[in-house]
């Protein structure tokens, strides 16, 4: 029982992780029906990024340095790799364009930082605390706030601003968001910001529980979209319950069949949500009345 | 306040619009007549930035706005109700409303009274009041179009293009569109009408010209247009 709850704790950090990355799918999924391929990438660089700076500047200070660089950093992305594609209306040009940029960004990473795992440090005390028998780090801790606090920041943006309103606005119709007068090409590159940024986080929460490191991203990238697709690309919240159901799964299979299978439930649950809920798990039809 | 000289607009290869001419007086309501596929939807999108013209010159206020994106049009005071509604239905009806006033919130129009607008609104189609907090996609068809008016009118436009509002709509709220149409006129809203119910449209507005095949082939004062006998023939029918 106690094994079964350790793994459950690390089964929801690692989770959250997939989930905030998936969340980041979404961000520019709705507004411009195209992603980031190379969104591991943007989490491995926000961890290296903050790995740098913490030397200088502490772990706080470090973590708006780290914001503000995913948020340009995703806006690059964009202007390089998505907009053309987009202005020409171009279905696959966008997806090559970003898998490229997001090897190049790794190359770039492994030029300056190496090839290998680094220790980031943590800004927590790295002995668990136990609840009922069960160890939890408290970073784990950390990560499951990290992660849920951005997306409600985001959540909250959308709903109570006027900015966030016209990024809902350009996700509904883009077309009828320009005839308000929002500049939806901005709001576009803004989504691509905001979702690099998420991943930047991502990456400094993580990083103290595993390592950082230029080949940290992929997998991770990978299988947050497998959780963007299990929770829908259209619906909220449905990539935390995504992650968690991703995350979860994993740690069990690893302890209770064999760490060489921990992938294959997850991917099962992929192929099986693409074939029967195409639209996700949580995703819903669009709402429409003629 | 809006004039139009020479537009020419298609879509891909396509030549839709063949140099229409045409102008909106301030304070006029202006009306667009003529049968499917003449042309007249193409002209508001061409009109409000959603395509861009080919050629040909749209001043707005004495200022060219042909070619400009349609949110650089938008903040010069053109609204656009487009066809279709194209109302966000994820969105509450209020939100929907704050969003016609985009532009006057984050200030790239002159801000006036956002709030007393919403008002003015509400007083203006009660059942939007009524219906407020509810998903725009949740509306019917008659309430989604009043809710595609007033987000335009949320502007404060200089000038508003309305394609046909009447689109799809029981007759009762077809009764209900065109006198809401009247009231704005009654107000002064600079305003360019496309309508497929042409007599309805005519008795309405100021001055109509007849699209044929993107061509314009008649204008005029809408009571002279009226008792055209090629006009009647071709679009006031026997209904009239």
């Amino acid at each position: 029982m106690q094994i079964l709850g350790q793994l459950i704790v690390s089964g929801i950090a690692v989770g959250m992780i997939y989930g905030v990355i998936a969340f980041g799918y979404q961000l520019t999924f709705v507004t411009s029906k195209t992603l980031n391929f190379g969104q591991g990438e943007a989490l491995m660089l926000g961890s290296l990024v903050g790995l740098t700076v913490v030397a200088y500047t502490g772990y706080w200070l470090m973590l708006p340095v780290v914001l503000a660089f995913g948020m340009v950093q995703g806006a690059v992305v964009e202007r390089l790799g998505v907009r053309q594609a987009i202005r020409t209306g171009s279905e696959s040009g966008w997806i090559m364009a970003t898998i490229a940029l997001g090897i190049i960004f790794k190359n770039l990473a492994e030029n300056i930082w190496g090839r290998d795992a680094l220790k980031f440090p943590s800004p927590l005390p790295e002995a668990p605390l136990s609840f009922m028998g069960v160890n939890v780090l408290p970073m784990e801790i950390a990560i499951v706030v990290g992660a849920l606090g951005m997306m409600l920041l985001v959540e909250l943006f959308n709903r109570r601003s006027i900015h966030g309103k016209a990024v809902v606005a350009t996700a509904n119709d883009r077309d009828a968001a320009g005839l308000m007068g929002i500049n939806t090409s901005l709001v576009i590159t803004f989504s691509y910001a905001l979702s690099s940024m998420t991943a930047a986080l991502a990456g400094v929460l993580v990083a103290p529980v595993t390592l950082t490191g230029a080949s940290m991203g992929g997998a991770l990238g990978l299988k947050a979209f497998a959780v963007a697709i299990i929770g829908g690309l259209s619906s909220g919240f449905g990539v935390v319950a995504g992650g968690l159901i991703l995350g979860i799964t994993e740690t069990l299979t690893g302890y209770y069949i064999s760490t060489g299978y921990k992938d294959v439930p997850g991917l099962v649950l992929l192929l099986l949500v693409l074939s029967f809920r195409p639209s996700g798990l949580f995703g819903t039809a669009a709402i429409k009345k003629v | 306040m809006l004039n139009v000289e020479k537009l020419v607009a298609g879509y891909g290869k396509v030549e839709v619009l063949r140099e229409v001419s045409l102008d909106v007086p301030e304070g006029a309501l202006v009306t667009l007549i003529g049968s499917n596929g003449a042309g007249k939807t193409t002209t508001l999108r061409a009109l409000s930035g959603m395509i861009a013209p080919w050629s040909g010159r749209v001043v707005l206020d004495g200022a060219e706005i042909g070619g400009l994106p349609p949110h650089e049009i938008a903040r010069r005071g053109m609204a656009h109700s487009p066809e279709g509604r194209r109302v966000f239905a994820t969105l509450p009806v209020q939100d929907n409303l704050l969003l016609g006033a985009f532009t006057r919130i984050t200030g790239s129009r002159p801000k006036g009274d956002v709030a007393a607008d919403l008002d003015r609104m509400f007083a203006l189609f009660p059942r939007l009041a009524e219906r407020r907090a509810q998903l725009a996609g949740t509306l019917s068809g008659g309430e989604q179009q009043m809710l595609a008016m007033a987000r335009a009118l949320m502007l404060n436009p200089r000038v508003l293009l309305l394609d046909e509002p009447s689109m799809g709509l029981a007759p009762r709220l077809v009764e209900e569109v065109f006198s809401t149409v009247a009231r704005l006129k009654a107000e002064r809203v600079t305003m360019l009408l496309v309508e497929q119910f042409a007599a309805a449209a005519l008795d309405v507005a100021d001055f109509g010209y007849v699209l044929e095949n993107g061509r314009v082939t008649a204008s005029g004062p809408a009571s002279a247009l009226k008792n055209d006998p090629a006009v009647r023939a071709a679009y006031l029918g026997q209904a009239h």
